[in-house]
This record gives structure tokens, C-alpha cells and sequence, in this order.
């Protein structure tokens, strides 16, 4: 039996528990959505105060914004545990994930859904098709973008995650994870010397939104294949640290303690 | 022997005493600070998010600032990065998550048992966060005021600047009981863990964190300045960004006594109704 094969059932189980309570899921996706629309609503103001700049406006801001919280729902929406593998090793929470026939590392990121994130990633599908002129062409390549976009965040949490394997502490998971997000909420060509370098090299922000962004916009050949070669590097980086980290991994028997 | 003349009631031992910030609330201040402080790790980690944040923050206002010829609404990009550097600052020493951690201790009952300690569950509350906020606040200005040293140089005005000192702590102050009075509505609702991401966003724009408020277009100027929100970011910040307005700090004084008052309301009637459903 292959050790992916219970992956459909665990991802089932965990959208259901996450759905569990209607009330509370769809209130939490509701309350995601206000907190984009005031990313929305700065946008807005800021452009239409400063007019465009550098190549960016307000149509623009609101498309890195859909690609941005689209890939956002998706990682930490339905691989709610890519952001917290640091802690889960610090913690000793992949011990009951090891004790499984079960590929450690995909069932640690399907077996948790956050709901709340759930409704970033609607928003952001919402937000394309509302603001984005969506045509076939477009919206193919957000599709597109938004996956590559997608698998980058997912590898690069995995990697900063699985510092800890090293480190013994979650701390550099939990940074990875605050930098890329942060970053990623603004256009790259604001940045210059150290931090255009940063958000285009070791913490790449900018392949989670302001490239996509640009490729909808102004689609290049050279800069997609730059986008998914990123997006391959980053899944390539996370699952290779993980998995180095795994071999030398020993159990703090934390869930025995019960 | 003649009798000791009475002494008046604001004379007495008992009515000083009354005047005096009780005990606890300084025992209070100096547990959330000394918790605070002995979470070295989280400290360092906020200072890196905020030299981040500052970063990124400040580099998008300059760049609008020069395509805007140096000047926009008052601010060149100096001021703007001070103003980012301080706003970010005083907004991250609240915990992001408060508004969920009081939900979930009125929820769970954890405020019921503190109800049984002599002193206001509000106050000791509030004691401790503020206690907490200081140090925190200490090091995002450290981490922001670096970063705005380093790529503009120094402050607009040491003046402005002085007067943003006490700004600071009124500004996180007001914060804290805003937030207490908007979890509040635990106490009815059971569920206030989303409601932070509601009231965060609200200082995002109309308490000026992100953007000064003489940016807004005129309608949403006026109620962002009819709103407490303005003193828990815009206020510091736009002292530390060369303004000398001391009349700002009255403001937040005002703002400071209304939150306080109307969150002590909440909480004196979610505690009456916490008695009555028996918590």
C-alpha cells in the first residue's frame, strides 16, 4: 500500500472538522473577509492618493492582493500545519504522525484545516473576478500563478519549519513565517538595495505576489518560468530539509507523558 | 489636657490611603512586566518583525513621497518614516491576540475565578497588560527608531519627538481598554476570537497605523478623527514625525478616562451577568 494512499480520508476528516460547527466556520471565513477588504481599502487610498508609482496602482495593488490571499487560503487554509511544523517538532507532535503507515510529511500538512484562512483563499477568487477584467487568458494565468505561488509559501514554511529540526527550537519557523507574510503584502519594485535582494533571494516575497501580479498584468515567458522555477526550488528545499531533518530527528516522547 | 481637634475627612490616614493607586495595581504592572521581560525570545522575535515591517512599510511612503515632489500632506519622507517607525511601534506593544485571549478566558470561566480576588478583574487585568506593553514597547521602538536612524537620519524634531515620550505609553493604554471594552462582548456573545481581526483592521486605517490620517479623503478624515482609534497610533506618530501639537496628549487623555469608564461598564455588567447564569 502506498503511504500516500490515506491522504483523501485524512483531508476529508479534517474538513469536516473543520465545518464542524457551520456557524463559527462561516463566521470566521466572514471575519477574514473584512480583514482583506481593509487591505483593500488602504490600497485604494494610498493609490489614489499617490497616483501610480513605479508601475503599480490601485488595480494592480488589488490583483497582487487577490493572488496574495488567494495562495494564502490555500497553504494556510487547507495545510494549516506548514506554518506550525517548528512547533510541532519542539513540542513533539510529530511523534503521533510517525507512529502512522502513513508519508510523515503530507499527512502532517493535510491533517489540520484553519477555517479562518479558508476565507482568505475565497476572497481572493472573489477578488480577481470582481477588480481583475478577468478574460480566458488572465484568469488562466492567475490560476497558474496563484498555484505557483502557492507551492513557493508551502516549501519555504516547510523549510523555515524544519529549521527546527536542527535548531531544536521553532523560533526560525515561526520568523519565516511573519518575514514572507509581511512581505508579501507589498509590491516589490517599493523595495531597494538589501530588501529587493532579500525578497527576490533567501526570503522570496515577491514570487508569492508581486510576480504573479506582474505576469497577469504583462505576461513574459522568461518571468514565468523564473515564477515556477521558485516555486520548484522552494517545494524541492522544504521537503529535502524536512526529510534530512527527520533522519536525525529523535522523540521526545512528549505524547507518551499522558 | 485639651481634646486633639478632629481632623477633616481629606486629612485622615483612611482618605490618603484612598488616594494612593491601590497596591495590587502596582503589583500588577510589575508581574506583566517582569513576565514581559523574561520572554526574551518573544521580544527579540517582535523586534525583527518590526525592523521588518518599519522596513517595508517606510520604503512604500518613500517611494510615494518622491513621486509626489518630496512632500505629501505635510509629511516628506523623513517624517514619513518616523511616523511609521512609531506607529508600528506602539500598535505592536498590545498583543495582537488580546481581543481573543479575554474572549477565551470569559468563555472558559477563567474570569469567573478571578472575580474571587479582592480587587476589579478589569483593573488587574489591565495592570498586567500594561505592564506587559512596556517592554514590549521599549524594544519596537528600539528595532523601528534603528531602522528609521539608518535610512533617513535623525528625527524631525528632538522637540516633537519628546513630547511623543509620553504619547507612547497613553496611546498603548488606550488601546488595551478599548480592547478589553470591545471583548466585552464575550460576556454575551461567548465568542469573541474573531472579533480582534475586526478591531485590528479598524486601527489600520482610521487609528492612522499604516497611513497618516491627513491622507484620507475628507469624509472618512473627519470620522477617523472623531474616533479613539486616532490615539493609539496616529497620535505618537505624528509627534515622532516632527509635529508639535501638544494638545494632543490631552486628547488622549480624554479618550483614556471615556474607555476607561466604558470598559469598566462592560465589564461590571458581563460580571453581573456571569454571576446571574452562574458563569
Amino acid at each position: 500500500m502506498s503511504s500516500l494512499t490515506g491522504l483523501p480520508a485524512t483531508v476529508r476528516g479534517a474538513f469536516a472538522e473543520a465545518i464542524a460547527n457551520p456557524k463559527a466556520f462561516w463566521a470566521q471565513v466572514g471575519v477574514m473577509i473584512a480583514n482583506d477588504l481593509a487591505w483593500c481599502a488602504f490600497w485604494v487610498l494610498f493609490f489614489r492618493r499617490v497616483g501610480e508609482v513605479r508601475g503599480w496602482d490601485a488595480d494592480r495593488a488589488l490583483l497582487l492582493l487577490a493572488i496574495f490571499a488567494t495562495s494564502a487560503g490555500v497553504v494556510l487554509g487547507v495545510f494549516a500545519n506548514s506554518r506550525h511544523i517548528g512547533r510541532l517538532l519542539a513540542d513533539g507532535g510529530l511523534d503521533a504522525a510517525l507512529a502512522l503507515p502513513v508519508s510523515p510529511l503530507p499527512h502532517l500538512l493535510v491533517r489540520r484545516m484553519s477555517t479562518v484562512n479558508l476565507g482568505d483563499g475565497l476572497f481572493g477568487v472573489v477578488l480577481f473576478l470582481a477588480t481583475g477584467d478577468p478574460d480566458l487568458e488572465r484568469t488562466a494565468i492567475f490560476l497558474v500563478g496563484a498555484l505557483a505561488s502557492s507551492g513557493l509559501l508551502l516549501g519555504f514554511l516547510v523549510a523555515t519549519g524544519s529549521l527546527g529540526f536542527f535548531a531544536g527550537r521553532g523560533e526560525a519557523g515561526d520568523m519565516g513565517f511573519h518575514a514572507i507574510l509581511l512581505l508579501s503584502n507589498y509590491p516589490a519594485d517599493f523595495f531597494g538595495g538589501a530588501t529587493k535582494l532579500l525578497v527576490y533571494t533567501a526570503l522570496p516575497a515577491a514570487f508569492v505576489s508581486a510576480v504573479p501580479a506582474r505576469l497577469v498584468d504583462d505576461f513574459d515567458p522568461g518571468l514565468a518560468a523564473l515564477e515556477l522555477l521558485a516555486a520548484a526550488v522552494a517545494l524541492f528545499a522544504g521537503w529535502a530539509i524536512f526529510t534530512a531533518g527527520l533522519r536525525r530527528y529523535a522523540s521526545g516522547s512528549v505524547w507518551t507523558q499522558a | 489636657m485639651t481634646a486633639a481637634a478632629p481632623a477633616s475627612a481629606a486629612g485622615t490616614p483612611a482618605a490618603a490611603r484612598r488616594r494612593r493607586p491601590p497596591r495590587w495595581a502596582g503589583v500588577a504592572v510589575a508581574t506583566g512586566a517582569g513576565r514581559m521581560l523574561a520572554a526574551r525570545g518573544e521580544l527579540v522575535m517582535g523586534m525583527a518583525i518590526q525592523v521588518l515591517i518599519v522596513s517595508a512599510v517606510s520604503a512604500l511612503w518613500r517611494v510615494a513621497v518622491e513621486a509626489n515632489g518630496g512632500l505629501l500632506d505635510g509629511y516628506d519622507a523623513r517624517s514619513l518614516t518616523w511616523y511609521i517607525a512609531v506607529s508600528e511601534a506602539v500598535y505592536m506593544a498590545v498583543s495582537s491576540r488580546i481581543i481573543e485571549e479575554i474572549g477565551a478566558d470569559i468563555a472558559t470561566g477563567a474570569v469567573a475565578s478571578e472575580m474571587l480576588r479582592p480587587a476589579p478583574v478589569i483593573g488587574v487585568r489591565l495592570a498586567t497588560q500594561f505592564g506587559a506593553t512596556l517592554p514590549r514597547a521599549v524594544a519596537n521602538l528600539t528595532a523601528g527608531c534603528g531602522v528609521a536612524l539608518v535610512t533617513v537620519g535623525a528625527p524631525p524634531s528632538w522637540g516633537a519627538l519628546l513630547l511623543a515620550l509620553p504619547a507612547i505609553p497613553l496611546g498603548a493604554a488606550c488601546n488595551l481598554v478599548a480592547a478589553h471594552a470591545f471583548a466585552g462582548a464575550a460576556f454575551w456573545l461567548r465568542d469573541a476570537g474573531s472579533a480582534w481581526f475586526l478591531y485590528q483592521k479598524l486601527i489600520f486605517i482610521f487609528g492612522g497605523m499604516l497611513l497618516p490620517l491627513q491622507v484620507l479623503p475628507g469624509p472618512m478624515r473627519a470620522v477617523a478623527f472623531g474616533l479613539p482609534l486616532m490615539t493609539m497610533a496616529y497620535v505618537p506618530a505624528r509627534l515622532a514625525s516632527g509635529h508639535v501639537e501638544p494638545f494632543l496628549l490631552l486628547v488622549q487623555a480624554g479618550w483614556l478616562v471615556v474607555l476607561t469608564v466604558l470598559a469598566a461598564a462592560v465589564f461590571r455588567a458581563g460580571e453581573r451577568r456571569l454571576q446571574t447564569v452562574g458563569g
